[in-house]
């Protein structure tokens, strides 16, 4: 029977690789694998139900958990972006120099990748090199850089990426420890790509015609965008603060900044009737926010789930010590698996692969897994979520990425690692034993 | 503490029924007066009442087993911090349970409705005049009800009704008398409601015995408010006629096919239920994969952009996240009272004041206008034990039949009104008004009629 629910996982996994030539959404892909996977765990073992029952509830609550926060930090960011807030930060760059930008817009996405989530940092990173680089050749370069800094970016800090916030909120790693110990490591690895087309870049940023427009579009003020982009970042940045408190889950944190952030955007306009107010109040936030990914992760997160109650996962995780042995070696494999699959499920997998019994909190695993998990992804334009976002924004093709930028994020990547190899017995509070 | 949290979800509630006048979203308030009663909660001190409770106890004896040597060293407060993170995430679960089935109903019901669907009962349905249709809607949402649960049969009767009666004050009496019998229907059988399931699972009643006396109190209920409205009613249910015809031609494709599945997956939830022993949730899902892969199989000729509006990503679009999320920090701030046992003592307190336990039983019913019924009929099933009062006795039935349909009293009293109140966005003042007064007069005229009937036609257990 467990070879049943394996296949029944490989067929779903394929499926959403396949999303785009067979034409089914990946989340209704991902819902049906979930749902098919327990579905035959409960029925080929009817006697323990209640025990399967109580996995299930177990797990749901994990589930939830991830899926709450991920829902309140996307209403937080489209809100911020329905005041324009982000403006803040793109109207201050005015250089015309196509390498000095280039490096002002990785270290600027590699920062705000930090706080928001890799997807919108990407989102909103794009948005602002489209009014920036007119020279669509050059702006491809920068969009490939951006790909990178965010992922890069997501790594190092529990709130800035999806994989990494899984590992804080499961409590195999801490924030200010992960903080120390991946920062050179991330830092390197968008660094070293840099370098190289610093030497390499060629050509000018273009002239924008639109430029007398655009020196207009600037000059407008909106009202309550300043206050809305302070308060939705101190809302981000205090979710870890709430947590050492309070000894709560993360959402929680999210969800009072959510709701303090969904207070002050109605108060902010008290002049406005209910339909010019609209746009500007968090209801409308949410029917932007990508529920259907909420969704796709639901239901992948059941199917893992499901493998690990069946302990098929630790018995993978026995196979792949036995066979290749050293740790470090499996999670870079598993990091370069996830520019082909999606991180969340190889991620939700190693978490159910190593016990916490056996590698506690901030163990050099969870770590190198937040890391490698991370920006593993940059190597194919496939391979991460902001990947996917600037691809189907600015129409990149696969095999101009796999030309051009592939192996650049290859290089970075492994630099990155050996930065964290090197580092880590100076850094990390648990120092290896051995 | 506990005064303080009992004060903080007061004044949340005051804030959710106040929405439109302090023009403060109702989901805002219920998100914070969630997370506000489990952070105070979380930074408070334990009460003696909750260290000797029995959850407090059993789960110390859990701890023990998985630290071992390790428990020891844990300090009072720290002891007390794990249980109030293991209580959060056992509410969680059943939290989510319902927030997932409910954005798996209403996608489904999106998505049928995206293909017009509905417009083959809808058309049906031909008479122009308000009361008869009133008639029909109600007594077909009463039957629905007893099988499926309250949540999808108000959720589907809503949709029918927006396309039978355009007009919107008019539809705002439907959406009301829809949250009436929804929740009437469910009490009468085992399998309708959430708590009369737990009444059954639990032991307390049984199946055939429930039915026979609670039919007529739960008809009645549905009844009372309905001959009223017969009265009152005044307006038209609004000009459809042309819309009609034009849709008539551009009928969309695959619009029969989805309404069969639709209705075929909303009706296979319990069968699934049965089958696995999994939770509901994932029967809802099961059936929203397999829509959502068929929706975007049926139409392989339309773009990308077109074929957008008939796809379950469309539909998620246009689903009502807000309400999901009032959901959640409604039933966080509950399930914080819960914890606390809050509720537990409420309950006792009435009990020993009272004394008769059928005037207890009908303030619990009234009680579950304003907090969630489960964790009132929870708290009801560790108050009376079996052994002295056994199965199919007056007080289980009674209870049934209360916390069933006492919560049509408020709009945010049942999982149906709350899901109304955000496909239809009706007012929580507007039904306080307009709904609240003929919904009390139906649970009183019930309540009268299962006691004087209990005599006759109960099991004689008292």
């Amino acid at each position: 029977m467990e070879i049943v629910v394996i296949i029944i996982f490989v067929i779903g996994y394929l499926l959403i690789a396949l999303e785009h030539p067979i034409k089914v959404n990946k989340a209704a892909t991902a819902i049906i694998t979930g749902v098919l996977c327990w579905t035959v765990y409960a029925l080929m073992d009817s006697e323990s139900i209640k025990h399967i029952g109580e996995q299930l509830g177990h797990h749901l609550s994990e589930i939830a958990a991830i899926l709450f926060f991920l829902m309140g930090a996307m209403t937080i960011v489209e809100l911020i972006d329905a005041y324009h807030g982000f403006r803040i930060i793109t109207d201050r760059i005015t250089t015309k120099n196509a390498k000095t930008l280039l490096w002002v817009i990785c270290w600027v996405t590699f920062f705000l990748s930090a706080i928001l989530d890799n997807l919108t940092t990407a989102i909103v990173m794009v948005s602002l090199t489209r009014k920036l680089v007119p020279d669509k050749d050059m702006r491809l370069f920068f969009c490939g850089m951006i790909v990178i800094g965010a992922n890069a970016g997501g790594a190092w800090s529990p709130i800035g990426d999806v994989t990494t916030t899984m590992l804080w909120i499961g409590g195999q790693i801490s924030s200010v420890n992960i903080i120390k110990t991946l920062l050179l490591p991330s830092i390197v690895c968008m660094v070293i790509p840099l370098i190289y087309l610093q030497f390499t870049l060629k050509g000018n940023l273009g002239h924008d015609k639109q430029a007398a427009e655009t020196g207009d579009y600037q000059k407008t003020h909106f009202r309550g965008s300043n206050l809305m982009f302070i308060v939705g970042i101190c809302g981000l940045i205090s979710v870890p603060v709430f947590k050492t408190l309070t000894h709560l889950p993360p959402y929680l944190g999210m969800l009072l900044a959510l709701g303090v952030l969904w207070v002050i955007s109605e108060l902010i306009n008290p002049e406005m009737d209910e339909s010019e107010k609209k746009p500007y109040t968090a209801s409308h936030a949410l029917t932007r926010i990508d529920v259907p990914s909420v969704l796709f992760f639901l239901g992948i997160l059941l199917a893992v789930s499901c493998l690990q109650s069946m302990e098929i996962l630790s018995h993978f995780a026995a196979y792949l010590d036995n066979t290749i042995g050293d740790n470090r070696i499996i999670i870079t494999l598993i990091g370069i698996l996830s520019a082909i699959v999606d991180n969340v499920p190889l991620v939700a997998a190693s978490m159910g692969m190593y016990s916490l019994e056996a590698y506690h909190m901030d163990h050099m695993i969870w770590e190198y897994l937040a890391y490698c998990a991370g920006t593993g992804g940059s190597i194919l334009i496939i391979g991460s979520a902001a990947g996917v976002a600037v691809m189907g924004m600015e129409k990149i093709d696969f095999i101009w990425y796999l030309k051009r930028i592939s192996l650049l994020a290859t290089l970075g990547y492994f630099a990155g690692a050996v930065v964290y190899l090197i580092i880590y017995p100076y850094l990390a509070v648990h120092p290896p034993v051995n | 503490m506990e005064t303080i949290i009992i004060i903080v979800f007061v004044i949340g509630y005051f804030c959710i029924a106040l929405e439109h006048p302090i023009k403060i979203n109702k989901t805002a308030s219920a998100i914070l007066t969630g997370v506000l009663c489990w952070t105070l909660y979380a930074l408070s001190s334990p009460t003696e009442s909750l260290t000797n409770s029995v959850q407090f106890n059993d789960f110390l004896e859990q701890l023990k087993l998985q630290l071992g040597d390790k428990f020891a060293a844990l300090g009072q407060q720290e002891l007390f911090r794990s249980f109030v993170v293991s209580e959060l995430s056992h509410h969680l679960a059943s939290i989510s349970e319902i927030l997932f089935f409910l954005m798996g109903a209403m996608t489904i019901v999106e998505l049928v409705d995206a293909h017009h669907g509905f417009r083959y009962i809808t058309d049906r349905i031909s008479t122009k005049n308000p009361k008869t249709l009133l008639w029909i809607i109600c007594w077909v949402t009463f039957f629905l009800s007893s099988v499926l649960d309250n949540l999808t049969t108000a959720i589907v009767m809503v949709s029918l009704i927006r396309k039978l009666i355009p007009n919107k004050d008019m539809r705002l009496f439907f959406a009301g008398m829809i949250v009436i019998a929804a929740n009437a229907g469910g009490a009468w059988t085992p399998i309708g409601d959430v708590t009369t399931t737990m009444l059954w699972i639990g032991g307390q009643i049984s199946t055939v015995s429930i039915m026979k006396v609670m039919f007529l109190p739960s008809v009645i209920c549905m009844l009372t408010p309905l001959l009223f409205l017969s009265f009152t009613l005044k307006g038209e249910l609004g000009e459809t006629q042309e819309h009609h015809v034009k849709h008539e031609a551009d009928m969309v494709k695959g619009g029969k096919l989805m309404l069969i599945l639709g209705i075929g997956a909303l009706v296979s939830v319990p069968i699934f239920k049965t089958l696995t022993h999994l939770p509901p949730y994932i029967g809802m899902l099961a059936g929203l994969g397999i829509l959502w892969v068929v929706s975007e199989m049926i139409h392989p000729e339309l773009d990308d952009a077109v074929k957008k509006n008939y796809t379950a990503a469309g539909a998620l679009s246009r689903i009502d996240v807000p309400s999901v999320l009032f959901f959640l920090g409604i039933l966080l701030a509950v399930g914080a009272l819960e914890s606390m046992l809050t509720l537990h003592h409420f309950a006792e307190y009435l009990a020993h004041t009272i004394g008769d336990n059928r005037i207890i039983i009908t303030l619990i019913g009234l009680l579950s206008a304003i907090v969630d019924n489960v964790p009132l009929v929870a708290a009801s099933m560790g108050m009376y034990s079996l052994d002295v009062y056994p199965m199919d006795h007056l007080i289980w039935e009674y209870l049934a039949y209360c916390a069933g349909t006492g919560g049509s009293i408020l709009i945010i009293g049942s999982a149906a009104g709350v899901a109304v109140m955000g496909m239809e966005k009706v007012d929580f003042i507007w039904y306080a008004r307009k709904i609240s007064f003929v919904a009390m007069i139906g649970y009183f005229a019930g309540a009268a009629c299962y006691l004087l009937l209990e005599p006759f036609l109960g099991s004689g257990v008292h």
